[in-house]
């Protein structure tokens, strides 16, 4: 299996408090892999292991089969991209210019600037001072950087959680097709809604562990509880077995003129983190 | 180590467009020469004042343009996105030195220009003002990274914009030995020196001792300012 990461053991401690306690995972090559947790259970400090910002305690970590450590070659840094939750942009300079200072550091044609400008949604912008955009206009700007080089692999720090729901949907689309064009991304987020959207796995991270890793479609049916809730005319509601006997319900009710709509009682993953960890992923 | 001149350049260009709009940087530009005129005017026939707009410059200058560049990066996070791209360390020392190197070129020869004072030995001025330059700017890179903010690099800096630009007058006024004996080893005191012994005619017999001085300094600043970027370069 050709794997992008491969995180083994890993832990990490600050002082007397452990951030990070034996974490395991593995990163297809090709694949959008999110990392979902609440704020302080350490995926920001995940991110900055993967990226060599954050020496880790014990363990191994490696990225393009190599130690984490050789992504302090340029030659490996040009393979990765990372947007963080702040967003390093040089405020007094336009934001072509913010673009074109990294499109000379990553040897990248200044021909890209527009192409990603028009990715993000701000080539009408791109002569703005960026002390005039707004922070999600910032975001945009920031993760036009980090796909600047079309990097093999991707950090993604909290992309969206500033930006309103129809530029939310512009960026996923942006990052698809990143995807569909061969970049593995890492996505580290606490916006299930995103990961449900976007991943095709999901790693749960609960006070520096993984406390499950799979598909969201496998982890809603692992903890479902294979029921179908029916909401009928009268106004209430009835859950039925996904079964013989549920089929059975449910012919009745229709037969009867009593059935309003079906609904699935599939978890989504917000849901399952709660079951998990008795804690939400806000 | 990789070195790309490209990737060097554009650094530079960058902090060149960013320096045009960075007020800050501007008025610490301007105020050396300020100084020059004015310390001009107070004694136009001294030339042991010579010496105080050149070390005024470049600790100003060099230090503290310099420190606002590195503490701005570090402050607003561009520090570390500059760091998790191809452009090693010592390509990013050196974008942010060179552009703070040219501009304290720039303001001492405007200082002495300024002054008014002809400068002797202009070989061994050149290796002096060379040796000056890599000493306050790694103070400046040292400054810079300490300092959480821009603003807090004046609260930093400023003790060694006395020590090193009135130190004699510090030791002066206190009468004391020791004090001045410290004093006399700082690179301000054996550029002062050197400059004085070079206007008696003097050459390399006569300063010797002022630029191993001055070389010692230099080495230890600039493996200090290493140091401190290796613990400081990324923000928290």
């Amino acid at each position: 299996m050709d794997y992008q990461v491969e995180v083994n053991g890993l832990t990490k401690a600050f002082a007397n408090k452990s951030a990070l306690k034996g974490v395991d995972y593995a990163i297809k090559k090709g694949e959008i892999f999110g990392l979902l947790g609440p704020s302080g259970s350490g995926k920001t400090t995940m991110v900055k292991i993967l990226t060599a910002q954050l020496q880790h305690t014990s363990g191994a970590v490696q990225v393009f089969g190599n130690d984490v450590s050789k992504l302090k070659d340029p030659a490996q840094m040009k393979r990765i991209g990372i947007l963080t939750d702040n967003s390093g942009l040089y405020d007094r300079l336009t934001v072509y210019d913010n673009l074109e200072l990294f499109c000379k550091l990553y040897d990248v044609s200044e021909r890209r600037i527009d192409e990603v400008l028009e990715e993000v949604n701000l080539l009408q912008d791109k002569k703005t001072i960026v002390k005039q955009l707004s922070k999600g206009m910032k975001q945009r700007v920031t993760l036009a950087r980090a796909i600047l080089h079309k990097p093999e692999l991707l950090f993604l720090d909290e992309p969206t959680s500033a930006l309103d729901p129809t530029n939310k949907g512009q960026i996923h689309a942006g990052l698809r097709k990143l995807n569909k064009e061969g970049t593995t991304i890492f996505l580290s987020t606490h916006d299930m809604q995103e990961a449900e959207e976007l991943c095709n796995r999901v790693a749960f991270l609960h006070n520096g562990s993984i406390v499950e890793l799979d598909t969201p479609q496998q982890l809603r049916i692992k903890h479902g509880d294979s029921t179908i809730k029916l909401l009928l005319k009268n106004g209430s509601t009835v859950s039925v077995k996904q079964d013989m006997s549920g089929a059975n319900a449910i012919s009745q009710y229709i037969t009867n003129g009593e059935l309003l709509s079906v609904h699935s009682n599939e978890p989504n993953l917000g849901d399952i983190f709660v079951k998990l960890t008795g804690r939400e992923l806000q | 180590m990789t070195f790309s001149i490209k990737r060097v350049r554009a650094i530079v260009t960058k902090d060149w467009k960013d320096l045009l709009k960075n007020s800050y940087v501007l008025i610490t530009i301007v105020l050396p020469l300020a100084f020059a005129a004015m310390l001009s005017r107070m004694a136009p026939d001294d030339p042991s004042l010579l010496t105080m707009p050149i070390n005024i410059a470049l600790a100003m200058t060099g230090a503290f343009v310099q420190a606002s560049i590195m503490a701005e990066e570090k402050e607003k996070n561009t520090l570390r996105v500059l760091l998790l791209s191809p452009a090693s360390t010592l390509e990013i020392m050196a974008g942010k030195s060179f552009l703070s190197a040219f501009i304290t070129l720039a303001v001492v020869a405007g200082s002495i220009f300024i002054s008014g004072i002809q400068i002797p030995g202009l070989p061994y001025f050149s290796i002096m003002l060379l040796l000056s330059l890599v000493i306050f700017l790694s103070f400046g890179t040292i400054i810079g990274l300490v300092s959480r903010t821009v603003m807090e690099t004046s609260v930093v800096g400023l003790p060694v914009l006395i020590i090193f630009t009135y130190g004699s007058m510090l030791a002066s006024m206190f009468d004391n030995p020791t004090m001045s004996a410290i004093v006399s080893y700082l690179p301000t005191e054996s550029f002062s020196a050197a400059l004085a012994s070079l206007g008696q005619n003097g050459g390399f017999a006569e300063i010797k001792w002022d630029l191993l001085n001055m070389l010692l300094w230099a080495i230890v600043s600039l493996i200090a300012a290493v140091f401190v970027y290796g613990k400081r370069r990324f923000d928290k």
